[in-house]
């Protein structure tokens, strides 16, 4: 018999057991992989290389509060900005309140000279540009209702007063959040009877050296005004969202934590289970002159496979799992990608094989310290 | 006769290793069970108490929440002189034209900021909200830029205590009394006069109007109207007609109220709604830490019943001859199987115990979380109730038994013989 044929053997030698554990562990890997996931998703907003050319100006207020449309003409005339459109949170109900999307009121024909990773077929965009009453939707929220083009739907305003009645003429792809709707600007405008009113400003700079100084102009422009402004990059004010989760991170974190422990807790405890029942063989192994070292080693080796199968099973069953089923679908919005990251899966190998090592050796230890006749001895 | 639990205990402490591990293993699921729903009770619970079940909520016709409804000067006027509002002791019509916006402040420990909810009221906004005391200072008085905070906002937020001013809008509010919201989501909001917050950031429009009418039973009239036509939209077409027809004659009900008068009012555009089932309304900002309470112990649970199950599969295993010894004593298969189902559940009860123990120190911790609705931050406190401890016990021993079943029919069906010759 070979030693991997040995080790082998011994880790099967109780098949109810081994199956126990693994599962354990792998439920474990499982919890640990979603819940970082799910907090990546939280704080960690999608960006991307165009999104470090991005700048967004706010009322400094808070985002509850409206700038005036006059605002875009001076801040189109600060340098380094390339495009500047108007963006405004319409935050309409479709149908039901359960069916809560973000729609936006933009400029179409600046729309995605802002967003430059989007893609949408130039046909379409035309389209979109040329109808006041056009919209176009991102792919998840076509899917979500199986929208079609030319499909046309009414929004109910909660925020705004008025209720749009838009056509659907584009769907984009990547980039932007792909559960977005955007329409046009103007058209929610009119609607309201012209009152100028404008959420955000989002504006693509020339160059990442320019945003800086750009920031401080923007803002110095509007100083000691009825709305004063907040300019800042993309990043910054999406983390400004994050930040407003609170501990919600400090939570998650700890539960993960937690997981982790029980499962090092409950693994440990078992192997120690099956090192002690085994006193008496691993001293025979010693008596026919195996030494310390080597009867160590057979052990960490089953200890260590055991807790990597389960690992591999966890981490990648998440992977699994979650890249086949709509998560966005099933948590109705809430979550939007939950991609399983290759970070996120080697970090849970990595406590797999943290807890393969750690768990055997305690008793591993117990054993090869005994003598061989003691161990002889031992009767279970 | 029944093996005698002193049997049982006396096995778990012999191998106190294992029976510790998997104490242990119970107790951690039991507290984060009991910690995660603690967080949705405590949210929740703040939701409930807040609306006053005597107050009416006027808002703009189609809008779900006060930040984003518009009532008119003349509005507030008309609605505010109607016969059947409630007057104080002094003769004055109970209520109070509001304003709700969202304002950026900075927490204390320099962790980033937040929306906080700054509300301007009428002079009646207090006395129409009992429950809210003032602890400190007193109350703004109007023309001054005055501004009184919650305990928990001066807690946590940079530049809200008595004393402190801070900027928002046109101008500097000094900060001239904290409040106790005692636990309702009024904790979350700073609290100054409504005209001048409406001069402050440039508002042509009051957002809503609270009011309390001379009639206790509309409060409840307008509970019924709410959960009739929420029942209605979720039926199918075809059984509808009962409860239409309930519905309408809440509606005739209503009609005949305070509530009727102002709906009917074709000057004004807005409808009336009751504070408290506004606030229950908000308590779906909760939903998602349910869903994840849920998820994260039913499968961590399923883990630690396995590691049960491995426990008692290695106990039975080491203790065969015994198993035969008692079989040759006289004890049956059956009283065998539930000695061992015993242990088992005497190792969960333990667990769930400890598990309990380990998560009652967050009881009444405050923390917050970003509302949807409001778009602001609402701060409550973890809330662990009897009948949650009660739920992680279930949960508790339900491991407890399901890590058992396998086992104890294994060590209850083994020969005797066989049992007996085992080394």
């Amino acid at each position: 018999m070979t030693i991997p044929g040995f080790i082998l053997r011994n880790a099967l030698r109780n098949k109810r057991r081994m199956v126990l554990t693994v599962l354990s562990v792998t439920l474990s890997l499982f919890l640990f992989c979603t819940l970082q996931t799910a907090l990546r998703e939280l704080t960690n907003p999608a960006t991307s290389e165009d999104a470090a050319l991005r700048v967004v100006v706010r009322h400094k207020v808070s985002l509850g509060n409206v700038l005036p449309e006059k605002y875009q003409s001076k801040i189109g005339r600060v340098p380094g900005v390339l495009y500047c459109s108007k963006f405004t949170w319409f935050g309409g109900t479709y149908i039901d309140e359960k069916n809560f999307f973000p729609q936006f009121g933009c400029e179409a024909d600046k729309l995605f000279q802002i967003f430059t990773e989007s893609r949408i077929d130039s046909k379409q965009l035309e389209d979109f540009i040329r109808e006041r009453t056009a919209c176009v939707v991102g792919i998840k929220t076509m899917e979500r209702f199986g929208w079609r083009i030319g499909d046309k739907i009414t929004l109910v305003g909660t925020l705004w007063p008025v209720d749009l009645e838009l056509t659907i003429r584009g769907v984009y792809y990547e980039g932007i959040d792909e559960t977005n709707l955007f329409f046009h600007h103007d058209y929610m405008d009119e609607l309201m009877g012209k009152k100028g009113l404008v959420g955000t400003f989002w504006i693509r700079a020339a160059s990442a050296e320019a945003i800086p100084g750009m920031i401080r102009q923007i803002d110095a422009l509007f100083k000691n005004t009825d709305a004063e402004t907040k300019t800042e990059t993309e990043r910054a004010f999406q983390l400004g969202f994050v930040s407003m989760f609170g501990n919600i991170k400090m939570l998650i974190g700890s539960i993960s934590t937690v997981i982790v422990f029980t499962m090092i807790l409950v693994t440990a405890s078992t192997m120690s289970m099956a090192i002690r029942e085994r006193s008496r063989e691993l001293a025979i192994l010693k008596a026919v002159g195996f030494d310390g070292k080597q009867v160590f080693g057979l052990i960490l080796a089953e200890s260590f496979g055991l807790a990597m199968v389960g690992g591999l099973l966890g981490c990648f069953g998440a992977w699994a799992l979650f890249s086949n089923v709509d998560i966005y679908k099933l948590s109705q919005g809430f979550f939007i990608k939950f991609d399983v990251t290759p970070h996120i899966i080697s970090y849970g190998l990595l406590i797999a094989a943290v807890l393969g090592v750690s768990s055997c050796i305690v008793p591993a230890l117990a054993s090869i310290r005994t003598s061989v006749v003691e161990g002889l001895k031992t009767l279970d | 006769m029944a093996v005698p639990l002193r049997y049982n205990a006396r096995n778990l402490i012999v191998r106190w290793r294992s029976t510790l591990a998997t104490v242990l293993g119970i107790a951690l699921v039991v507290a984060v069970y009991v910690m995660v729903m603690a967080l949705e009770r405590g949210l929740r619970n703040t939701y409930v108490t807040t609306g006053d079940e005597n107050n009416l909520l006027v808002l703009r016709r189609g809008s779900t929440s006060e930040t984003s409804s518009q009532v008119t000067h003349n509005d507030h006027r008309r609605i505010k002189y109607l016969d059947g509002i409630a007057r104080n002791d002094r003769g004055e019509p109970m209520a109070s034209a509001e304003i709700i916006i969202l304002i950026y402040l900075d927490r204390v420990d320099q962790s980033g900021g937040a929306n906080v909810l700054l509300r301007g009221m009428g002079p009646m906004g207090l006395e129409l909200r009992p429950k809210i005391k003032l602890v400190e200072g007193r109350m703004v008085r109007p023309g001054m830029h005055e501004c009184v905070v919650s305990k928990k906002i001066a807690a946590r937020f940079a530049n809200c205590r008595v004393g402190d001013t801070f900027r928002a809008g046109k101008f500097f509010w000094k900060v001239v009394g904290i409040f106790d919201a005692s636990k309702t989501a009024f904790d979350s909001e700073i609290w100054v006069d409504a005209d001048e917050a409406r001069e402050a950031f440039n508002r042509d429009f009051y957002g809503s109007v609270l009011i309390r009418p001379v009639d206790d039973a509309i409060g409840s009239l307008l509970a019924q109207r709410e959960s009739w036509s929420k029942k209605l939209k979720e039926l199918k077409e075809a059984d509808r007609d009962a409860t239409a027809a309930k519905l309408a004659e809440v509606e005739q009900a209503i009609g005949r109220t305070l509530v009727g008068r102002i709906e009917a009012d074709r000057q004004l555009q807005v409808r009336v709604l009751s504070e408290r089932s506004y606030y229950e309304e908000q308590t779906r900002t909760g939903m998602p830490i349910w869903i994840m309470g849920w998820f994260l112990s039913t499968i961590m649970s399923i883990g630690a019943a396995f590691s049960a199950m491995n426990t008692m599969y290695a106990a039975i295993g080491r203790r065969t001859r015994e198993i035969g010894t008692l079989r040759v004593l006289g004890f049956k298969r059956r009283e065998i199987y539930a000695c061992f189902m015993l242990e088992s559940i005497l190792i969960a009860v333990v667990g769930g115990i400890v598990g309990c123990l380990l998560s009652l120190p967050l009881n009444g911790i405050a923390t917050g979380t970003f509302s949807w609705t409001t778009f602001s931050e609402v701060a409550f406190e973890f809330r662990i109730t009897p009948e949650l401890l009660g739920k992680g016990m279930v949960f508790a021993l339900v491991m407890g038994v399901v890590g058992a079943l396998l086992p104890a029919r294994l060590a209850a069906r083994k020969p005797v013989l066989d049992a007996l010759r085992a080394v």
